[in-house]
Parts: structure tokens; sequence; C-alpha cells
């Protein structure tokens, strides 16, 4: 045993573990003083709320970006009625997570629905009353029930999509089917950009080399994690950039950086825009898929004002909105699409509620950790 | 206002916004604290799990290389800059040094983002290699954009201003009459800057190399922009600890190891940077 590890295996003593725990004593004091029990439970009218509502959002979900302005903006009847939320942005769903535990309060939140659960756990959010919501029943009754936790509604499903390898057709000659292995592919070094995801880059792995459903957790033994993380070291190297933005993502397919890479709609359009030859590609082992919504916070003083505001992000309008503009689909069923650009339609199946049941569609991870810490190695290799 | 009411404001916000959080880190280092409500317990194991040979630790040390590079390439570049405008240029250096610290009236964010316009497979750099003939199209020079280099030279680049100035404060404020003994008692030029200009400009350039030194050990945006796998550095982890990984034990672990080896690094160099010639300065 190492000098290092007798000194960390020795077992404290009552003084030295008194004197540690007298810093985090203090500062546990002081985390807790931010802390605040009261529950913003329905209670009152909406006219007895301040109306200040807030929400923590992705950049380009916000009024007026998000809908546009004037008669026909989508979140326009909201302000008019009330006021304009005022946002806060996130990046990624850690991210907000990692705000609201360092105890920003948001009425609203934007998270995906793998995260709802660390939400409940965080015990930050609380259940909507879906009788205030007058669009809830048309929602896809799907990813509704996929979103429930002991049968209560924490999360109101929005926007959804696909992730899956998108090429440049001029470039790029997938070796057969076209599969996510076009991220291990030799001839491309240089040309390939993953994201950096932990989660995403192991369940690729496992869907392609390790032949097996990467979403059943209980496949993930500790042997196959490392086989998977040794891998991914390995064809790392054929990787110019992990992206951790989008805009950074689109930025390089557009200037040629990148030919391959993961991707969503909203890089398909980019790409489109930028009058690229490019395909979104649907891989033999199925796209990956995952679905955003709305979590309500615990402590809200505005728990009407924010049931009006998720309405109408879930209204028939919300959904003929963001279809044409940001390539998402959208989780209100009555949408019509006859409008929308027909190739389109077909990429992303926007037209078939039930495209997502051949995708893998995102899932809670229980032991996150385990895979963030994997995939550090990976990076840090 | 006595001395107590000038010191106190200062005191109270170092409290609030440093003790504060070094101490809420050390508190999550040891697990008394936990991102998840009902996670907490004592433990030590964060801080022995990175001190035994981590992927961590070893990241640490290459940015630590990083550092030393950024930190002496941009000494290098700073140096005959700042001789220049401070003794060479007496008339027009204040319009020089406007010059000079001109990058840093456009935002940080916007100057990497400039960097991977000149660097990337379309930029300035290939677009004239692949004019001149010296590269075939779809063949860009090689690790000119996202690969440690690329952070070398996005650093550099951001650097050299902040640099140059404590050196020029240093050359500007040389008694000029020992470089004329020096020339009287036969000196060269260049006996004269290596046996007198050069020590007495140490405490601006030491002072120009804590100032590069530190923030690059713990650099995290620049290689998350410009890094590409390659460039992954120590303070990307420490992002990552405390965004992907949900690991806040961790991640404070490296905070504070980081802290450590920097408030280390502070005390070695105060027997070069005494606080007298911060101020004759």
């Amino acid at each position: 045993m190492s000098e290092l590890d007798k000194l960390f295996n020795r077992r404290l003593s009552r003084g030295q573990f008194v004197k540690l725990g007298a810093v985090a004593a203090g500062t546990t004091f002081l985390a807790a003083c931010g802390g605040d029990d009261s529950s913003g439970a329905a209670s009152g009218s909406i006219e007895d709320e301040p109306g200040n509502l807030s929400v923590l959002e992705w950049a380009g979900y916000e009024y007026p970006a998000y809908g546009g302005k004037g008669a026909t903006g989508v979140l326009q009847s909201y302000v008019d009625s009330y006021a304009k939320p005022t946002y806060t942005f996130l990046t990624s769903d850690d991210q907000a997570l990692g705000k609201a535990r360092a105890g920003s309060k948001f009425d609203l939140v934007h998270p995906c629905v793998s995260y709802v659960q660390d939400w409940v756990d965080l015990g930050y959010v609380q259940p909507f009353d879906t009788s205030l919501l007058t669009n809830f029943d048309k929602l896809n009754p799907s990813l509704v029930e996929n979103s429930q936790i002991d049968g209560k509604q924490y999360f109101i499903p929005v926007d959804w999509g696909f992730s899956s390898v998108m090429y440049r057709a001029d470039k790029v000659e997938p070796d057969g089917e076209v599969s996510w292995n076009l991220f291990y592919d030799d001839r491309y070094k240089g040309k390939i950009s993953w994201w950096d995801s932990p989660i995403e880059n192991f369940l690729i792995w496992g869907y392609t080399i390790g032949q097996f459903d990467a979403y059943d957790w209980d496949n993930w033994t500790d042997p196959v994690l490392e086989d998977a993380k040794k891998f991914l070291i390995e064809k790392k190297k054929l990787v110019r950039n992990m992206w951790s933005s989008q805009t950074d993502f689109d930025t390089d397919v557009a200037n040629s950086n990148v030919w391959i890479g993961y991707a969503w709609g909203g890089s398909f359009k980019a790409a489109k825009d930028a009058k690229l030859n490019v395909v979104y590609a649907d891989p033999k082992e199925g796209r990956l898929s995952w679905n955003c919504g709305f979590v309500l916070g615990k402590d809200t003083q505005n728990y009407h004002h924010a049931h009006a505001y998720v309405d109408q992000w879930i209204s028939a309008a919300s959904a003929g909105w963001i279809i044409p503009n940001y390539y998402y689909g959208h989780t209100n069923t009555t949408v019509d699409t006859s409008a929308v650009d027909p190739e389109l339609v077909a990429v992303f199946k926007l037209d078939d509620p039930t495209a997502l049941d051949e995708a893998h569609i995102e899932q809670y991870v229980p032991d996150r950790r385990r895979f963030a810490k994997a995939w550090d190695e990976v990076k840090a290799a | 206002m006595g001395t107590a009411g000038l010191v106190l404001p200062p005191t109270l916000w170092l409290a609030v916004f440093f003790l504060v959080p070094v101490g809420i880190s050390a508190a999550y280092s040891v697990g008394a604290l936990s991102f998840f409500p009902g996670e907490a317990a004592l433990s030590l194991d964060g801080w022995r799990d990175f001190l035994d040979g981590s992927a961590y630790l070893r990241l640490f040390w290459k940015s630590v290389k990083i550092a030393l590079i950024v930190s002496v390439a941009s000494i290098l570049l700073a140096y005959p800059v700042a001789y220049y405008i401070a003794l060479c240029a007496p008339k027009r250096k204040y319009v020089l040094l406007l010059l000079i610290i001109a990058p840093y009236f456009v935002s940080y964010f916007l100057r990497i983002l400039a960097m991977k316009v000149i660097l990337g497979d379309q930029g300035v750099i290939n677009s004239f290699a692949y004019w001149t003939g010296l590269r075939a199209q779809d063949d860009p020079i090689p690790g000119l954009l996202y690969s440690q280099t690329t952070v070398v030279i996005t650093l550099v680049f951001v650097f050299v201003p902040l640099v140059a100035l404590p050196i020029f404060v240093s050359l500007e404020n040389l008694d000029r009459r020992l470089l004329e003994a020096a020339t009287d008692l036969g000196a060269s030029r260049f006996t004269a800057f290596r046996r007198v200009t050069l020590p007495l400009s140490l405490p601006g350039v030491m002072a120009a190399f804590v100032f590069v030194f530190v923030p690059t050990l713990g650099e995290y945006f620049t290689p998350l922009l410009v890094g590409g796998t390659d460039g992954f550095l120590f303070g990307n982890s420490i992002a990552d600890l405390y965004g992907a990984s949900q690991d806040w034990q961790t991640g404070s672990v490296l905070s504070l190891f980081l802290l450590f080896m920097i408030a280390v690094l502070m005390a070695a160099f105060a027997r070069f940077i005494s606080l007298r010639s911060v101020a004759a300065n």
C-alpha cells in the first residue's frame, strides 16, 4: 500500500472529523440560507400573481425569436395579455441543472426528457396541472406517457427531433448501407466531428460495435464500458473537433472543416441554407432522438402564468412555426404539415406520429457520472 | 475615514466572493455537500482518486506545459515591442501603446473566433496556400486548426498586448544614466542590454509571466473553441465535472488543487517580484 493510500485509508479520528466537518457545516449553512421551503402550488388566480415569469431557456426559444412578433407571433398573445418573460439561457441540460443547484430560481425550465428524473431528484420541480392546459389533449400520447414519473406530469413534452449522422454527399462515400460507423471511418481522418456528450458517444458505440441495446443500462457492465472507452480513445485521432455548441458544428460544416458529424435537424437546415450537398442519414442501427419540454419550478410564484405560457408553446400554431423554421418536430399532433417543404417532411418524418418509435428515444440515465467519468478519460487521453 | 473603513469593503468583498466559494468548494471536495440532496457523505475518495495517478493529474501537467510555452512565447514576442516603444520611440510611445492594446477594444470571444476564420481549412492562411499551389485543395495545412498548436497560437495572440504592458513599464522607468555609464565604461550595446537593461526589466518580465501563466493554467474557453480533441486542458475537465458529469466533488478537488498550485507559484514568484519594485514601476 502506498503512502498515499495509507493517508486516505486512515480512519478519521473524532477530532479530525469535527474539524473537517466545521468547514462543511459552515458552508452547508450558507448554502441552505438560499433555500425556501415555500411551494408555489396552485392557489388563487392568475391576477393574484406577480406575473414576472422567469424562464431558463435555449437560445432561439425566447420571445420574439421563437414564433415571431405581431399578430401571428406564437407567444404574442401571452406577452400582450401579461408581460414578456425574463429569459436566462442554457447551453446544455447539465448546465441548467448546475444553475438550479447553485441556487438560481426559475418558474419554468426547458430540459429534455432524460433529465426530468434529475430535476425531480433535485427537489426543484412540481407536477403540472394538465387541466389548465387547453392544448394538452392534442399532444402525442406516447411522448406524454414517456415523460410521466409515478403517474405525475412533471414534464410537458414540446419539441422533438432526431440525432443522426450528417455527411457531405459530394465528399463522402459510405461503405454500403449508411451506418453510425462513419464516425469511425479511417478514410475520413480529420474530417469527422463528434458531439461532446458522454452518453451519446457510448450509445453509438453500443449500437454499432457492441451490437446490443445500448439503452438497456444493464448491458453496460464495467468491462463493456472499458472496451468502449478504449475504442473511442483509439478512434479519437480521426476526429477533428468535438462540438459543444451546434453553431460551432454548423460553422465547421459550412467552412468545410468537417464532412461528417453528429447532427440535429437544425444543422441540416444550416447546411441546406449554405447550399451544401448534405445527407441527413437514416443509419441502419437507427437514429437517436430527443424530446424536450417544460418543467415547473416548485417555488414558482407564477403558477398560472407558467401554465398559460406553456399552453402557448404546445399550441398548433407553435407546431406550425417550429417545423419549417427549426426543422424540429412538435408534440402537437394537429399540426398541418401540407405547407412544409416535402423534402423536410420526408427527411424528418414530420407527418408521422409514430416516427419516434423507430428511433432510440432518449431516456433517463441512472448512473450518468460513470459514463461521464469514462468520457472525460477519453477526452483527456 | 480611518484605515478600518478603507480596508473593510475589499475585505468583505474578498470574503464573500472568494473565501466563501472556496469554503463551499472545500465542503464539496470532501463530500460534506453533494449535487443531489441526500448524497452527502464525508469522504476523501475524491482527493485520493485524483492524486493517485488519475487522467486528470496527467492533464494538469499537460496544462502546465502549454502554459509555459504560451508564457515564454508571449514574452519573447512582447519584449522587443515593449523595448522599442519604451526606449526607441519616445515621441510616439503612447500612440504605439494604444495600438498595442487596440485588440482589447474587441471582445475576447470575437478575438478567438477571428482565429478560426484565419486558421480554418478555408481560412486566410490555407486559402493563400491553395492559391499559391503550396497545398492542394482539400489538403489544408495539418494541425493549423483544432490542435494544441492552435491553442498556443491563439493564446499568444491574446496575451502579447497584456504582456507588453508590464515590460514597457519596467523599461520606461529605467534610469537611462546607467546605460550611459555602461557605454562610457566601454560596454557594447548588447553588453549594456545584457548587463543593465535586461536585469532591471526582470520584475516586469516576471510580472508578465505570471499574468500569462496563471490564467493559461486554468484556461477553458480557448481550448473549447479551437483546441479540438488534442487541445483539451485541465480547465476543460473542471468545466465538464461541474457540467456534464454532475460530479461537483471531483470538480471541487480539481479546482482547489489548481488554486493551491497557483498559490505555491505566486509565493515562489514573490521572491522575484517584490511589492517595492512593483510600486516603483
